[in-house]
């Protein structure tokens, strides 16, 4: 039998011991009064260690770490994304709440998708749960320990993909000072009254209270995939349908914030869900 | 190769331990900013060698803890810190905590008092809740030299905090 010393009543302090031994210790430590006192004085010190600096794994990513570690390879081109940022610069300031697409400014002849359409649904849904302070999501992120969090953001993808039969991501906006708070199955039908949920992915500015949600959801195939821009009210909606013929997914970002910064997130968006594809 | 976007989200999200225990570890904020920097920049360069089965900030730990031995080394033959001026700079470091009250303050400037060695246990164990051999493998130590730091520095951390004269300070013992 090993000899009882400090670095014995460390680790099971720690919980390093075999069950065996852990039960050794802990009836040596009861017939030992002083030394489970000075056991105790060890654990008090590591618990206030822990409670002292556990608040610094919250502290944000300072911006140049982040630029540091995200910066890509080299820029990609993102084709109609960036025309539709270069023709939305000439429509900012236009008249606030009247439905701006980015095909009626070019003048392109394509059905506008929003009359009671899915991205409707989406902004909806946005105006339903941002709010939320005590159940945002059904599946949380962003409250779960770092430890468990790659394991519950696999579940979250696997669970919605399953449910909405098309490949669901969760975006990374980190990059652009947005966090996943997690995510949301939603009711919704396709064209011929059928269920076809829609899922809702909630992110938020990281030390801050903004919040933007991405609406994803199997697209009706008469969907057409150009990308588009709304304002309702205080709301900015960017909408369009990715992927390849028969796995597309059509995605709507909703955010009451400026344009400029809401397209910033489509292209983030745009572009890891092309990777993914 | 670059590294891919999976890998950098992983080390993007391992950020804020890294920086917890790197400031914890060596206090002045520009050199924990600047080991950070440096830890960030070689896992980028060595992405490949990172294997997925271990727990990120473990290996990145790892790469600080490397970097920090050899930045030590590299000042220790370079300049020659005057002990008056360390201990005036230790001593404004306590002040700071100062500004609090309570036992808390008491702690960390006693943590700061151990030496580096006790100190990188007591954080990995304690604070970033590393098991014995994560810990371990983050220092490139056996699990017999982690146990006995462990148990040294916590005795003297009690030791500090009920009154016991405190050690020389780390910054002291770099001197010779």
């Amino acid at each position: 039998m090993k000899e009882i010393d400090d670095s014995l009543l460390n680790a099971w302090l720690d919980g390093e011991l075999p069950a065996d031994q852990r039960d050794r210790v802990a009836a040596w430590l009861e017939t030992h009064p002083e030394e489970a006192q000075r056991v105790r004085g060890w654990a008090a010190d590591r618990d206030a260690l822990h409670a002292r600096l556990e608040p610094m794994e919250h502290e944000p990513v300072p911006d140049e770490l982040r630029r540091l570690v995200m910066r890509q390879g080299g820029p990609r081109p993102l084709r109609w994304l960036m025309a539709a940022a270069m023709a939305s610069s000439f429509v900012l300031g236009g008249a606030a709440g009247a439905a701006l697409t980015w095909h009626a400014e070019r003048g392109g002849g394509v059905q506008a998708a929003s009359d009671g359409g899915w991205p409707q649904r989406a902004a909806l849904a946005h105006s339903v749960y941002v709010p939320e302070v005590r159940h945002p999501v059904e599946v949380d992120i962003v409250n779960a320990s770092a430890a468990d969090q790659p394991a519950q953001e696999a579940h979250l993808a696997a669970w919605l993909t399953k449910r909405l039969s098309v490949p669901v991501k969760l975006f990374d906006l980190r990059a652009q000072g947005f966090e996943l708070v997690g995510g949301r199955l939603l009711p919704d039908a396709n064209g011929a009254g059928r269920a076809a949920p829609g899922a809702q992915l909630m992110y938020q500015a990281v030390g801050g209270v903004q919040r933007v949600t991405v609406y994803l959801r199997k697209p009706e195939t008469d969907t057409p995939a150009a990308f588009r821009y709304e304002q309702q009210g205080d709301l900015g909606l960017f909408y369009w349908v990715e992927g390849a013929a028969g796995r597309e997914t059509g995605y709507a970002l909703v955010g009451a914030l400026p344009k400029e910064r809401l397209l910033e997130l489509a292209t983030a968006i745009y572009r890891q869900g092309e990777k993914a594809n | 190769m670059d590294a891919p976007p999976d890998f950098r989200q992983q080390l993007l999200a391992a950020i804020p331990r890294l920086r917890r225990y790197a400031r914890s570890l060596v206090f002045d904020e520009q050199v924990a900013a600047d080991l950070v920097q440096t830890a960030l920049l070689k896992a980028l360069a060595h992405w490949q060698q990172f294997d997925r089965r271990r727990e990120m900030i473990v290996w990145l730990v790892g790469i600080a803890h490397n970097a920090h031995r050899d930045e030590r080394r590299r000042q220790s033959r370079v300049d020659v810190v005057d002990p008056d001026e360390a201990a005036l700079k230790a001593d404004g470091r306590r002040a700071e905590a100062g500004h609090d009250v309570g036992l808390r303050i008491d702690l960390l400037a006693a943590l700061r008092c151990l030496p580096d060695e006790q100190r990188q246990v007591l954080l990995l164990v304690g604070v970033e809740q590393f098991s014995y051999a994560e810990c371990a493998d983050a220092l490139g130590i056996p699990i017999g030299t982690v146990m006995s730091r462990l148990s040294r520095g916590r005795a003297a951390l009690r030791s500090l905090l009920e009154g016991g004269t405190p050690a020389p300070g780390p910054v002291l013992r770099r001197v010779v």
